[in-house]
């Protein structure tokens, strides 16, 4: 899988390069700035680019626009955003049309290797990656007659990893459940939460994420 | 002043003089055909113009007004010679006689001032004095019959150098023509002059516009009256009722003087009792308005602590300029100055009245003056306090991009490496592990030095532990160029003042090192009276300008808010000395 790697501190850069290729990940090129980085996705086409949100010129929001842009440009490269803040609203921009190739992870997430790596890979094959603090700050908002409130802790659990893009094997692993119980649990979260059962792992992201987000 | 005086005591006396002349050459006459009433009324006439006019000129010295009247007077005697036997005086008298009626309208055209302020008027009274003078004259070189339709005989017309009396009556016919166009000119001009009067002029201006206006318009008609061919008696009426304006305009001069004055002294009691009614319109600036005549006075207050004058709101105004038609009187009250009336220039002329009127409202403008004052400094104080917010949101975004961009990112670094050794441990790799351990505790001691700097610029420790004197030596310490420290306060201040103090020479310590190119710097603070003032001196390349840049603009509405105020001076090559002054409680 090849990797092209934006942020415009130095130090984590290297730090994180050197992480990826110790899992075996071909870090193509590096960026400093939205810019350098639009040149290196057009130049390399790579599988992932990861991208920090606030980089130079303006240090507000580069990261973001690039990764639009990326989306927009070129459809088979997937975008993983890093942030040292949580916001829903950039979460929400980022997702909101095509959880496909998407991810949006909290910085500090690159110190568990494993769960770094998955998030990476992921994405780089067209699934999503949404940082568990969103989907537990989506999951704790307060809504009128909420049907979350009749879906069991373990239910929950499930509808948590199925927001963060994870595929149900993944989350059998995680929870260190049969796959086949998985698929029970999502059968009955869609049935409580009135959703079209959906088989695609990414449509379904879609499909939990507007429904939490509403 | 005493040289004038008798300059125009003998010019008086030379007016009297010219009366009793005229008498003499009425009496004698053999062609006058109203030897009384011309030997009364002339004499009166004449003295009442030189008389008034020699008493403005004495009032006015710099105003030609005065002399303008003394010379209509003295024109009017010219005239009179024509009534002499001799044939020489009276042709020259019948040749000067318009001449009195010439200054006249000049002198009503020119008032106030004296002068002909308008093209207009300078054209026309110039086309008025080459009528009188030239377009007349071929009258009399040809023999024109000059004995203006006297009864008895007339002397021979000695200018005379051919006869031809029909050509002659060309020349008579032009002149008078003429003179009635400029007589029409000088009506419109004198309606332009009333219309472009203020209100307080116009008060002044009422009587002698309107005689002058009376005068021109029956002279007008008389010699429109003459140049139409109409009956004598009808040109002899105008001539009577010009001949009455003309007599009356001393008077009008001398009525208008009296009107503007007694009418603004009645006005000073008028004011005195409204200030003093608790219940009249207590709007101060419209009652000195209407004591003074002036609808367009405005009324400034002086702020002290400021050095300049306010509006009522409070907001800073300029006093107009000398020549720009409005004038500036200023209130003291007890020798200390409250504000300035700003009104026409025209009052000027009467700058006793105005002083009057302003101290007898001195104390209610010194009240309205603290009203004022106060609402100065709210203003002040709500865009200081903006501004505060302001630069304590900015501190804030510089907080966090701090934070970002140092201790976080340090602190994510630190943790990636702590994951990369752990894996290695995992793997049993314990010498990597140890290197990455090592580089990680690095990472972390780098990053407590970040948020220890971070901590100190958002309030250091030792200003609250050791106070101002140490917490300005580890400034010293820190700085990037050598800096003396001078005086220092010997007992602790009151904490926000001592925190002030701290960012004050923080600020200017920045700015040294930043632009002034300097080699070394001193810092001093003392206590003088209520105040910590704080110095810092650099011997840098100056021109600082603390309107531009944030930090000082910042420091100054931080200095504000404890009622402090900051100084820059920054003369360009000679260093810069920033001064600020925090009243201590």
């Amino acid at each position: 899988m090849r990797v092209v790697l934006a942020d415009d501190s130095l130090l984590l850069r290297e730090g994180v390069a050197r992480l990826l290729e110790e899992a075996g990940l071909d870090v193509v090129a590096q960026a400093g700035d939205g810019e350098d980085l639009l040149r290196k996705v057009g130049a390399h086409k790579p599988d992932v680019a990861i991208v920090d949100v606030r980089m130079p010129p303006t240090h507000t929001d580069e990261g973001l626009r690039a990764a639009a842009e990326i989306r927009d440009k070129h459809p088979d490269t997937g975008v993983l955003v890093l942030s040292q803040y949580i916001e829903e609203a950039y979460a929400m921009e980022l997702l909101s049309s095509n959880a496909e190739g998407v991810g949006y992870l909290l910085k500090d997430r690159v110190a568990d290797l494993e769960r770094f790596i998955d998030a990476v890979r992921r994405v780089g094959e067209g699934g999503s990656a949404l940082d568990p603090e969103v989907v537990s700050r989506l999951l704790g908002r307060r809504r009128q007659e909420d049907p979350l409130a009749e879906i069991s802790p373990r239910e929950r659990e499930v509808l948590a990893l199925m927001a963060e893009g994870r595929s149900n094997h993944a989350i059998a692993t995680e929870l260190v459940v049969t796959e086949r119980a998985v698929e029970k649990h999502v059968t009955s979260i869609f049935n409580k939460l009135n959703l079209p059962p959906t088989v695609d792992d990414h449509r379904r992201v879609l499909a939990v994420l507007t429904y939490l987000k509403a | 002043m005493l040289g004038l005086r008798r300059a125009l005591l003998v010019l008086f006396a030379l007016g009297i003089l010219f009366a009793g002349l005229d008498v003499a050459l009425v009496l004698s006459s053999n062609h006058e055909d109203q030897k009384v009433a011309t030997a009364i009324l002339g004499p009166l006439i004449g003295l009442s113009f030189i008389g008034t006019g020699v008493f403005a000129w004495w009032r006015r010295p710099l105003n030609r007004f005065g002399l303008l009247m003394t010379g209509v007077g003295f024109a009017w005697f010219l005239a009179g010679l024509a009534d002499s036997n001799n044939a020489t005086v009276f042709t020259l008298g019948s040749y000067v006689a318009p001449l009195y009626l010439v200054i006249v309208i000049q002198m009503v055209l020119a008032f106030p001032s004296g002068r002909l302020e308008t093209l207009g008027q300078r054209v026309v009274i110039a086309t008025a004095y080459l009528d009188a003078l030239l377009v007349r004259l071929p009258f009399f070189l040809l023999g024109g019959d000059i004995s203006n339709g006297a009864s008895g005989r007339t002397p021979d017309n000695v200018f005379a150098i051919t006869d031809a009396p029909d050509l002659a009556e060309v020349f008579d016919y032009t002149s008078m023509f003429v003179a009635v166009v400029v007589l029409i000119a000088s009506l419109v001009l004198l309606v332009r002059k009333r219309n472009a009067a203020t209100q307080p002029q116009r008060r002044a201006l009422a009587p002698m516009l309107w005689t002058g206006f009376a005068l021109v318009a029956f002279l007008g008609l008389a010699f429109l009256f003459d140049v139409l061919g109409l009956p004598n008696e009808m040109a002899d009426v105008a001539s009577l009722l010009a001949l009455v304006a003309f007599a009356v305009l001393p008077f009008a001069f001398l009525a208008g003087l009296v009107r503007s004055r007694y009418s603004r002294a009645g006005a000073v009691g008028e004011l005195i009792e409204r200030l003093n009614n608790p219940e009249a319109d207590r709007s101060l600036g419209l009652a000195l308005a209407d004591a003074l005549g002036d609808r367009s006075l405005k009324l400034v207050y002086w702020r002290p602590s400021a050095g300049h004058y306010v509006t009522y709101d409070g907001r800073a105004v300029q006093l107009p300029a000398p020549g720009s038609g409005r004038a500036v009187t200023e209130v003291e009250r007890e020798g200390i100055r409250v504000g300035a009336i700003i009104h026409d220039a025209s009052l000027a002329d009467e700058p006793d009245l105005v002083r009057a009127v302003a101290a007898s409202a001195a104390l209610a403008l010194e009240n309205e003056r603290l009203e004022a004052e106060l609402r100065a400094r709210l203003d002040e104080l709500q865009t200081s306090r903006s501004r505060l917010v302001e630069v304590s949101m900015f501190e804030r975004r510089r907080l966090e991009r701090d934070l970002h961009d140092g201790a976080q990112q340090r602190l994510v670094a630190l943790s990636l490496q702590l994951g990369l050794a752990q894996r290695r441990l995992q793997d049993g790799d314990d010498r990597s592990a140890g290197a990455l351990l090592d580089a990680a505790r690095d990472e972390l001691g780098r990053a407590l030095e970040e948020l220890r700097e971070l901590a100190r610029g958002i309030h250091p420790a030792v200003l609250t532990d050791r106070g101002l004197e140490a917490a300005i030596e580890a400034l010293a310490e820190r700085a990037a160029l050598p800096v003396s420290l001078g005086e220092m306060p010997a007992e602790r201040l009151p904490p926000p003042v001592e925190a002030a103090a701290y960012f004050v020479v923080a600020e200017a310590l920045t700015n040294v090192t930043k632009y002034a190119r300097a080699s070394q710097a001193e810092v001093r603070i003392a206590r003088n009276g209520g105040y910590a003032v704080v110095e810092v001196h650099d011997d840098g390349v100056g021109g600082a300008d603390p309107a531009t840049g944030t930090g000082l603009r910042g420091l100054a509405d931080r200095l504000a808010a404890l009622d402090g105020r900051l100084e820059v001076h920054s003369p360009p090559g000679e260093g810069t000395t920033v001064r600020a002054e925090v009243p201590c409680g």
